[in-house]
């Protein structure tokens, strides 16, 4: 099989394995980048700068990698 | 409380249903890792004590009812406490009645909140006078809770079996990390901690992947097909008691007054138990699951909110399951609160309870709006865009992040272990509330467990 394309059903849904790879290194280099930025004495500085790291990540990720998911929307009348 | 003060409670609480409105669309996020760190960030800026308490009870009345929509229109739990529902709500969109189920579930978050709002602020005054009494106690009331949970959960025995080795784990860390002078003694490395277990099937799952023959098993060739009922056609009515029958209404009032007194119990507990026992009379199977949902959605609003604001306003440590895990950092969050000096120290009685109506009424009123209107459009929207290999990336270095806060980088590795742990103990049938229960009762544990 193609490694590459490697499909999982991990948590209730699909994911590609080497796009979950990405996806959690861009995350955590993100993350703990930015709270390395943040300065050594501030707790709640270094808390934001993670969390907004964290979101960054997660920005980049959703950018990049399409959902594995097929979605149809029922035009059915319900009562 | 002068006006600015009003105003900045208010623009909280609408900053956190706007958040977790989206955040509760997203399948699978859990409760407490979405609204701890959040929670802790706007803490530690510097927010006023009643603005934070406006703004924690918006989100997880926003949180509650929104994690619950994705069960019944496309088939994923969007939170943990929306898992118990997952079987009615399959069942009940088979049938294509998702809108239907969302506007009961809507109605029931309603009830859920407007019931348990006042008796829990009753009972935290009944409970006040004792609460220096139930602070010392405090200990052997988690391993009480924990012995408890076993006994009402589906694998009694190995529950029972693993409080204790579960117990040595978290001091066993704790210990190291004293021993080898990273934290200073006696202080309780807690959050990070918390996160692992609660991320712990996932790690499991991860670390399966990473080996052939397990990732074989899990290995799809299809992409995951979700069907989205469109509700352009939904009747307009907004009025709660025509959504609702005679018997959801009654189930929701036993279910939300009941659980208000239970408070101390873990909320998925609580949300089974008498979200199956309520229902479990009626014969008809479509009405018997209608009423299930119902009924957990205003279990999942009043466990939350009776088990943040008792052991607020009484008590002052956080002496329930969603005291200690989603709201704990509104009692410890060095150096802003501590368990001596925190939101139960710092607010009037007045402001307690101004801060709760704020916060409640605004993110009750806009998510009943909402869900009952756009449930599917931000549903196809948040399915459409997210992937989950960004959820599960975020929610991995979320855990990077606080463990090293807390203890550096070992207890990255720490973190990894209790997931590891906790979460194949979690796979076998040791639920959450055990291990969060044993978390906070481990240090009693080992302090009793040597004496003999």
């Amino acid at each position: 099989m193609d490694k590459k394309k490697q499909m999982v059903e991990i948590w209730g849904d699909v994911v590609e394995i080497k796009s979950l790879i990405i996806a959690i290194i861009v995350s955590i280099v993100s993350t703990m980048g930015f709270y390395a930025i943040a300065p050594s004495d501030d707790k709640t500085k270094q808390l934001f700068f993670g969390l907004i790291g964290a979101v960054i990540g997660f920005t980049i990720s959703a950018i990049f990698i399409k959902p594995k998911r097929i979605i149809v929307i029922e035009e059915k009348i319900e009562e | 409380m002068d006006t600015t003060i009003i105003i900045q409670m208010i623009l909280m609480s609408l900053i956190a249903v706007f958040i977790y409105t989206f955040i509760g669309f997203i399948p699978g996020t859990d409760e407490t890792s979405v609204l701890m760190p959040i929670t802790l960030a706007v803490i530690l800026a510097g927010t006023p004590p009643v603005v934070i308490l406006s703004f924690f009870i918006a989100a997880i009345v926003t949180l509650n009812l929104v994690n619950a929509i994705p069960t019944a229109l496309v088939g994923l739990p969007g939170g943990v406490m929306s898992s118990p529902m997952m079987e009615h709500s399959l069942y009940l969109k088979e049938k294509g009645l998702s809108a239907l189920v969302i506007r009961k579930m809507a109605v029931g978050s309603l009830i859920g909140t407007i019931i348990s709002i006042p008796i829990s602020l009753i009972l935290s005054g009944i409970l006040a006078p004792f609460g220096a009494k139930i602070k010392i106690i405090a200990p052997l009331l988690f391993f009480i809770g924990a012995i408890f949970l076993s006994l009402i959960g589906k694998n009694k025995t190995l529950s029972l079996f693993s409080i204790i080795p579960m117990a040595i784990l978290f001091m066993g860390l704790r210990h190291l990390y004293w021993g080898i002078g990273i934290v200073p003694e006696g202080t309780n490395i807690t959050t990070s901690f918390f996160l692992g277990i609660t991320i712990g099937p996932l790690i499991v799952s991860l670390f399966n992947l990473l080996n052939k023959k397990n990732r074989s098993i899990v290995t799809t060739k299809d992409k995951k097909e979700i069907s989205i009922p469109s509700n352009s056609r939904v009747s307009k009515t907004l009025n709660p008691f025509k959504i609702l029958s005679e018997e959801e209404i009654k189930s929701s009032i036993i279910g939300a007054l009941v659980a208000n007194f239970l408070f101390v119990l873990s909320p998925v507990g609580l949300t089974i138990l008498f979200g199956e026992s309520l229902s479990n009379r009626i014969k008809d199977p479509t009405k018997k699951a209608t009423t299930a949902i119902t009924t957990m959605s205003a279990l999942a609003q009043s466990t939350y909110l009776s088990g943040i604001i008792i052991p607020l306003i009484a008590i002052g440590i956080p002496l329930s399951p969603t005291a200690i895990g989603p709201g704990g950092a509104l009692f410890n969050a060095p150096p802003v609160f501590s368990l001596e000096n925190n939101i139960h120290h710092l607010l009037s009685k007045g402001e307690f309870v101004a801060a709760i109506l704020i916060g409640s009424l605004i993110a009750v009123s806009i998510t009943y709006y909402i869900t009952n209107r756009f449930a599917s459009s931000i549903s196809a929207f948040v399915l459409k865009k997210i992937p989950h290999e960004a959820i599960l990336g975020i929610f991995i270095s979320l855990i990077f992040l606080l463990a090293y806060m807390d203890a550096g980088l070992i207890n990255i590795f720490g973190v990894l272990l209790i997931g590891l742990t906790c979460g194949s103990l979690n796979k076998m049938g040791v639920n959450y509330g055990i291990q969060f229960m044993t978390l906070y009762a481990a240090p009693f544990i080992i302090e009793k467990i040597i004496l003999f």
